[in-house]
């Protein structure tokens, strides 16, 4: 049963990976992945939704009526983003402002709703959350995965949260004086997205031998 | 006609719930967000008001690319010039830029607040260095508007992000013949 569980959680970091396995969620992954910070404060924000609406549609599951699963899921997961969004602006207002219109439009994102329909309404509460936790976790690692590579060789920065003396940004002395630019722009997003996505094929065809 | 009244019910609680709990964390959050953004509005005022004094201000402006007018006024208290809130396009979309002008339209200073360009690129353009180059403009000389206007220092310093330069500068110019229109008034 612990072992079910143990799965149940880490599926989503390698095995079912969210983006680079199953493809869900791919217009933030390529969006918002320009900076460090910015992927893992998508990530973290997803992470919250993910969690919350999963357990509480699995605590909802048998009192919402089939017929409109739907709409109340949207109206759970909306509920949940405008915290999120809410939250964020008032406390973290540089993050909110880089993650822009893909923040509110975490709503639509397919990873939360499909981990609705296909988890969450059809399992127990314990299960949902460590579903929720580990979908969340796959893509934040893919996130910020992708943000580090595009900051480091696009731009020659990394953008964390500024501490103190600490402005927030570590400068990489040779991209920064000549970035592989394109790596910024959206097209240099997709390009990575399929390297990545052979890398991790290939490592999976690796291992099945 | 049960099940429809198990629907509607469900369908309202779930609603009334979401509502109550949104309710509950905008009364916490809402007057942190109001102060973060007086705050970014003050602190851009005092950076472009070339050491005069904050007049008075104006919302309504009835110009959908100037969001307010604020006056800047000289030791005498006679208006020296003015503070434009201005609203402009660029490679990802709006952006919010703060600009003051001599009562001639000259270009005194200018911030790029808001805005979604690209890191490395674009969001250079937050540097308050990058508008040197519009600094003393759009008085005797025409605000530049084009890579070829630039001095070459000056036009590698955008290169890549040339439409974030130009939604700048088309702004900024905006904002001079805006100046220009008050007639100090």
């Amino acid at each position: 049963m612990a072992t079910e569980r143990m799965q149940v959680l880490t599926k989503g970091f390698f095995k079912e990976n969210p983006v680079f396995i199953i493809m869900l969620g791919l217009c933030p992954t390529l969006g918002v992945t320009t900076q460090v910070i910015n992927g893992i404060g998508m990530g973290l924000s997803v992470i919250f939704v993910l969690v919350f609406s999963n357990i509480f549609i699995s605590m909802l599951k048998n009192i919402i009526p089939n017929s409109v699963r739907i709409p109340s899921y949207i109206v759970i997961i909306a509920a949940f983003v405008t915290i999120v969004e809410m939250v964020m602006h008032a406390f973290a207002p540089s993050i909110y402002q880089a993650l822009g219109i893909f923040l509110p439009l975490i709503v639509v994102n397919c990873i939360i709703l499909g981990r609705a329909e296909a988890f969450a309404n059809k399992n127990t509460v314990l299960d949902s959350f460590l579903d929720g936790v580990g979908m969340g976790v796959g893509f934040t690692m893919a996130l910020t995965l992708i943000a580090f590579i595009r900051e480091v060789f696009g731009a020659g920065t990394i953008t964390l949260v500024p501490m103190g003396g600490f402005d927030g940004v570590i400068e990489i002395p040779l991209f920064y004086t000549y970035p592989v630019r394109v790596l910024t722009l959206a097209a240099g997003a997709l390009l990575l997205m399929g390297y990545l996505k052979a890398f991790f094929e290939w490592n999976a065809n690796r291992k099945r031998g | 006609m049960r099940q429809f009244a198990r629907v509607g019910i469900t369908l309202s609680l779930i609603a009334a719930i979401a509502a109550t709990a949104l309710a509950m964390v905008n009364a916490v959050t809402a007057p942190k967000i109001a102060a973060y953004e007086l705050q970014v509005i003050q602190n851009a005022l005092t950076e472009v008001s070339g050491g005069f004094a904050l007049g008075d201000s104006n919302t309504e402006t009835g110009d959908t690319s100037v969001s307010a007018v604020h006056a800047l006024n000289d030791t005498d208290g006679s208006v020296a010039g003015y503070i434009l809130q201005l609203n402009g396009v660029g490679y990802g979309g709006s952006m919010t830029i703060m600009a003051s002008y001599l009562v001639t339209g000259e270009v005194i200073d200018a911030r790029l607040l808001a805005n979604a360009e690209t890191p490395g690129l674009g969001k250079k353009a937050e540097v308050p260095a990058y508008m040197e180059k519009f600094q003393g403009t759009g008085g005797d000389t025409a605000v530049p508007q084009k890579k070829d206007a630039l001095e070459k220092s000056d036009a590698d310093s955008i290169s890549g992000a040339t439409v974030t330069f130009s939604g700048v500068a088309k702004s900024i110019a905006y904002g001079s013949d805006f100046v220009k229109s008050l007639g100090g008034k």
